[in-house]
């Protein structure tokens, strides 16, 4: 089968794109390094790939808020190009700083270009978080996923926290659009840190659209991809790196779609 | 006109606000503030008023949780609020993002600027908002307190005019006025100076003092490391080319060692990896957020400026701090309290490292009270680079003088020179300017950029913007061939430098580039895409001379050789004073309650869990890391350094680990560098690493070299030398740091323990075989591996918790150290040994618990074989010595057979710790664990 291309979209401060270059690499991806101005000046072109990677980083420094100025190039001048993509079926995915920069354009949660619903904010610690949690693949509308177990994964930032009006909360719910959850050792959501490492509502770690094409999440599947990235991998046996369980399903999904 | 828009958060708390309240009640023990609440108030200078509301609401504030006022306050009358800036040319990183903003939303705005304010809402007094205004809001070097709105945000001004020094006229008074606070040069390098422009029959211009000056500093001419010496009355060879024979000891390992920003070894497929430590002291002192973050910056850019453009893959910090609980009587005049220099230094590195994204991955904390005036704040950083692009580069006459990143302003003037310099109550004044701002993704773009421009094989040399700044890289770049800079070329800030402000202005992310001409409109293409400004300054001649125009007026036109050769070889005399030559010793001789005592020393600032700091740097970014800083059942059982694993598709590994002893090297010179090396060594063995394929990195941050601590730093030198020699290592990198003198306004003088600190790079050719210090299962063995000097524990952390003193301390056995290694690496990588974690502060005690922690479980031994009391047995802190778990007994003396070792108990399911002596004690570990995460969640609010 063809491998899907995968456009990792680079920009000033973008700093997890080799490791999420990797990881698509070794599960059967074609990836490419992509910087947001080769799209602008239309070197590259959205429409080439049939998947748009945003990786984690600090996207123009996080001034302001953290991916609110790639949010607002992206808007500005690829709104037609990322909106074609998107209605063409392309699958969006986007990390930690990908997840806030969807967020801010407004792809997340409920794919309104351009306005924004929901945010991450600050992490009720106050300050950024380094760490392992662990996460759950809620019953959602996301396209691709299939994997139930608990997922032992990465976190790495200062502003995860999923924060919206009670009202948005609930649709976002009531449309099944949550897709991981953190999770305790009992395998329940769980509000207490540093399980829920932010804050975040109803102990959200990853979104989807109602297309559930489009994939927001904080923490980073794409640094579980070797074995001996987890800290415990001399106590613990692991069968695969739990990243594989989320890029194999996105990747087998292009594949086919 | 400028307008002014302020954001905040619709919540009745934020945690910015928060945050500066539990520091005002802890630091500044004031309890009557109810609560702080923050706002951002952005000022936009010649924005449409209709673009106002539209501008704000699409870039500056998001509706769903935040709250925004135009041109009025954001807070109640009933509020007292102070709002924090930057001082008018420092440059604000967030600046260039609001104005990117506006240009991508085709809005108009002249001029921004972006600051905080804080509202406190309940009593506080003048003078209360003073002190906190003094102590923790406002660091007077960089920032203000805006009092009124500022008429416009535009720096002006016209160029300041070329200055001619008459040098030659000068009588000796006259010349060292114009050395002090200034050129920090002695009356001889003055003198030859003078007699140069005598010769040459004119007098210098300022920009050919201040070059020569710079280049002469003791920071970049290292000048006592390169001085003849003589040492209790004998001659010795010079420091530097001491260090440099030990590349001997391993040479086929070395790709360059000392001829660039940082030392290069091999790796494997082609691949070499390099390593260097910076020191940032002097800045972080006065300025420790600033100073922590150009620290990362400088390090990263070194290995940046390695070869041909190395790539940083990973960052180690190491710091000593004066206790956090220093009584304020206690702070010297002009010196910052030791647990803020603590969270800003932190802050500071986590700010710069997490946003260029190289992982945070090693490091430690000291503390001593004599660091109470200045801090040791030392960053490393270590790269990979193509062996075949991993030497220096030299540029060739044509090759063009590239300048890319940051522009120029007048921050960092004179941060060399004032880094040679000692530490005053006036430093904190006269050096304000010494002061740089960093901007990490300026240096991402910088590094995106520069590894595209090495993939394309476009770099003929390069070399960062450090101390000196351009008078620096282009005086190192261009020695042997000559070259010629147009300042007026250079993009600055604002217009009102003067041309040698221009030339050694330490402005931060900048490299300079030796570029073939034919290939300048590929650079420039590369460099757009990244965003990164390029600008041509000069190029490179073959006249051996550095000419320097401005507007076409020459402003220097200096001799390479005078430049680089002018300066005398300084000799210098040492003698030895030994402080503790009627061996001082200071009993404590109550009665010995360990398992109190244990408590105690688990909490001591320099075995105490740093987790709390190491969760808010990245040690995760890139992926790469395969043995974390912590690890264990609950992620809290600290390892002994880092395993990285640079190309992720590779099984090969990158091991770093580092040692220092600051206390001992005050007591012991000789021996205390011994321990900082052993240290060092041993916990690069402890996770599995193989000497043959490692390298030393130095750091010597020294007290000014009077005769007595040169001395001392003699010892210290020939400690490295006997040890390199003996574990066949080379040194490949170091750094020196002299200036760890305080003079009080009084004339008294403090010296800063001295601190030798050792880093270790090395390869290992897959991360599968190493080792990490958790207990991996209940039952098995635990053995004590190396011969422990239980005699000895001047120093030692005990020591501190008990209040004793004794300048005997700990002796390796250095007859046995290699082939102790040797089995502990062979151990590991036949996957033997389950767990090893090297004996260090806090001793065998200590690392127990700490197993203990990871393994979450207990552990029951018997010391009753060693003839020593128990608590000199527990609590002894001999470097090269490992605890370590193996299956059985059997397993244990196979392995062990050769090197002395002592089989100690067995890991249990429990949570006690059982030690068998003299007496038995039981001690429970989450009790223990509880005593040694306590201190650090209290500085760090948890």
């Amino acid at each position: 089968m063809v491998k899907p291309n995968v456009c990792i979209l680079r920009s000033d401060g973008a700093n997890c794109d080799e490791e999420l270059y990797y990881a698509f690499e070794k599960f059967g991806a074609k990836p490419q390094l992509v910087h947001v101005n080769e799209l602008r000046n239309k070197s590259k072109k959205l429409k080439n790939f049939q998947i748009l990677a945003l990786p984690g980083g600090f996207s123009y420094g996080d001034d302001i808020a953290s991916g609110k100025v790639l949010a607002i190039e992206l808007v500005s001048f690829l709104g037609e190009e990322i909106r074609n993509f998107v209605a063409k079926k392309g699958l969006v995915l986007g990390i930690c700083n990908g997840f806030q920069t969807l967020v801010r354009t407004g792809l997340l949660p409920f794919n309104n270009f351009g306005k924004m619903d929901v945010t991450l904010a600050q992490n009720d610690s106050g300050h950024f978080e380094c760490r392992w949690v662990k996460i759950k693949n809620e019953k959602s509308k996301c396209a691709f996923l299939n994997h139930k177990d608990p997922i032992d994964i990465a976190v790495n930032h200062g502003e995860g926290k999923f924060y919206a009006d009670q009202k948005t909360i609930k649709k976002i719910e009531d449309e099944n659009l949550v897709v991981f959850r953190y999770i305790n050792s009992q395998g329940k959501p769980t509000q207490k840190y540093p399980e829920n490492p932010n804050g975040s509502i109803n102990a959200i770690a990853g979104v989807c659209d109602p297309t559930g094409r489009i994939l927001g999440m904080m923490p980073h599947p794409e640094k579980f991809i070797n074995i001996t990235q987890h800290p415990n991998w001399r106590r613990q046996k692991f069968t695969k790196p739990h990243g594989a369980f989320i890029f194999e399903d996105l990747i087998s999904y292009a594949k086919k779609n | 006109m400028i307008f002014e828009v302020r954001v905040k958060s619709k919540a009745e708390t934020d945690a910015k606000g928060e945050a500066l309240l539990a520091e005002i009640k802890k630091t500044l023990n004031i309890h009557s503030i109810g609560k702080i609440q923050s706002a951002k108030v952005y000022r936009l200078e010649n924005i449409k008023k209709e673009d106002l509301i539209k501008f704000s609401k699409i870039a500056l504030y998001e509706e769903i949780d935040q709250i925004a006022t135009y041109n009025k306050p954001i807070f109640p009358k009933t509020a007292k609020v102070l709002e924090v800036a930057y001082k008018p040319g420092v440059m604000n990183p967030e600046v260039a993002s609001i104005l990117k903003v506006s240009n991508d939303l085709k809005i108009k705005i002249e001029a921004c600027d972006s600051s905080w304010e804080y509202a406190f809402f309940g009593p506080v007094s003048k003078s209360q908002i003073e002190k906190i205004t003094k102590r923790l809001l406002v660091n007077d070097t960089v920032e203000t307190l805006v009092k009124q709105v500022p008429k416009t945000l535009k720096i002006s001004g016209t160029a300041q005019k070329v200055q001619i020094i008459p040098i030659r006229s000068f009588n000796n008074q006259q010349l060292m006025d114009l050395s002090r606070d200034k050129l920090f040069l002695n009356l001889e390098e003055m003198k030859v100076i003078q007699s140069y422009f005598a010769k040459i029959k004119r007098d210098p211009t300022d920009c050919e003092l201040e070059t020569l000056a710079l280049t002469w500093s003791e920071h970049c001419g290292h000048k006592t490391f390169r001085a003849k010496l003589t040492i209790d009355g004998k001659q010795k060879e010079s420091f530097i080319s001491r260090i440099k024979k030990t590349a001997k000891n391993n040479q086929k390992l070395i790709v360059s060692a000392f001829d660039d920003n940082s030392g290069v070894i091999d790796f494997y497929d082609g691949w070499a990896i390099s390593g260097k430590v910076e020191t940032h002291n002097s800045p972080s002192a006065i300025e420790p957020y600033g100073g922590a973050m150009t620290g990362s910056g400088g390090v990263f850019r070194d290995i940046l400026g390695t070869g041909q453009g190395a790539k940083p893959v990973v960052s180690t910090d190491v710091f000593c701090f004066a206790p956090p609980d220093l009584a304020a009587k206690d702070l010297p005049p002009g010196c910052l309290p030791p647990e803020y220099l603590l969270r800003k230094v932190v802050y500071g590195v986590r700010d710069y490292g997490n946003r260029v994204g190289i992982p945070t991955n090693n490091g430690s904390i000291h503390f001593h009270q004599d660091f109470r005036a200045k801090p040791t704040v030392a960053v490393g950083s270590f790269g990979l680079i193509e062996k075949s692009k991993a030497k220096k580069g030299k540029p060739k006459l044509g090759n063009l003088i590239l300048t890319l990143g940051g522009a120029t302003g007048r921050d960092g003037i004179h941060g060399a020179t004032f880094a040679s310099g000692e530490m005053t109550d006036r430093t904190i004044n006269v050096s304000g300017s010494a002061v740089q701002i960093g901007n990490a993704i300026e240096e991402k773009r910088l590094i995106d950029a520069i590894l595209r421009l090495k993939e394309e094989n476009l770099i003929c040399a390069i070399t960062d913007c450090g101390a000196g700044g351009y008078a620096s890289a282009i005086g190192e770049m261009a020695k042997e061939t000559g070259a010629e800079v147009y300042l007026d070329k250079v993009p600055l800030k604002y217009t009102n430098l003067a041309p040698w402000e221009i030339f050694l202005s330490e402005s931060q992310e900048r490299m300079v580039l030796a570029i073939n001409p034919k290939d300048l409109k590929k650079v420039q293409k590369i460099c757009e895409t990244y965003n990164v400004p390029n600008n041509v300054i000069g190029k490179f001649t073959s006249n051996k001379k550095l000419i320097i125009y401005y507007q076409k007026q020459i402003v220097c036109n200096l001799s390479m050789d005078f430049l680089h050769d002018g300066l005398p070889q300084r000799k210098m005399i040492g003698k030895t004073k030994s402080k503790y030559q009627n061996n001082k010793i200071r009993k404590n001789s109550k009665p010995i309650n360990i398992e109190k005592i244990w408590q105690k020393v688990m909490a001591h600032g320099n075995v105490c869990s740093k987790e709390p700091i190491v969760r808010m740097y990245d040690h995760n970014v890139q992926g790469t890391a395969a043995l974390h800083p912590f690890s264990g059942q609950n992620f809290d059982g600290p390892n002994d350094g880092a395993v990285i694993r640079p190309i992720l598709a590779k099984p090969y590994g990158l091991i770093i680990t580092h040692g220092l002893n600051p206390q001992l090297n005050s007591i012991d010179p000789y021996l205390g560098s011994v321990w900082a090396i052993m240290e060092a060594v041993a916990n690069f063995v402890s996770i599995g690493g193989n000497l043959k394929d490692a390298a030393l990195v130095d750091n010597f941050i020294w007290p000014f070299p009077d005769e007595e601590s040169l001395a001392d730093l003699d010892k210290s030198v020939d400690a490295c030398l006997d040890m390199a020699n003996l574990l066949k290592m080379p040194f490949v990198s170091g750094k020196d740091s002299l200036s760890s003198t305080y003079r009080y306004p009084t004339g008294k003088v403090l010296k800063i323990p001295p601190v030798l600190l050792i880093s270790v790079f090395g390869k290992i050719p897959d991360v599968s075989k190493t080792g990490s210090s958790d207990f991996k299962k209940v039952g098995s063995t635990i053995v004590l591996v190396g011969k422990g000097d239980f005699g000895n524990l001047g120093g030692s952390a005990y020591f501190d918790a008990i209040k004793s003193e004794s300048s005997n301390i700990p002796k390796p056995d250095l007859s046995s150290a290699t082939k102790v290694f040797s089995s502990i690496t062979s151990g590991i990588k036949s996957s033997k040994i389950l767990s090893c974690h090297d004996i260090s502060e806090g001793g065998l005690a200590t690392a127990l618990a700490e197993m203990c922690f990871g393994g979450n479980c207990g552990a029951e031994i018997s010391i009753k074989g060693f003839k020593y009391p128990d608590h000199q047995i527990l609590f002894s802190e001999t470097p090269g010595t490992f605890l370590v778990e193996v299956e059985n007994e059997k397993a244990a003396k196979k392995l062990f057979a050769k090197v002395p070792n002592t089989i100690l108990g067995k890991t249990i399911k429990s949570d006690t710790i059982i030690v068998k002596g003299s007496k038995t004690i039981k001690v429970s570990a989450s009790s223990l664990k509880n005593s040694w995460q306590k201190p650090m969640k209290e500085v760090f609010n948890g």
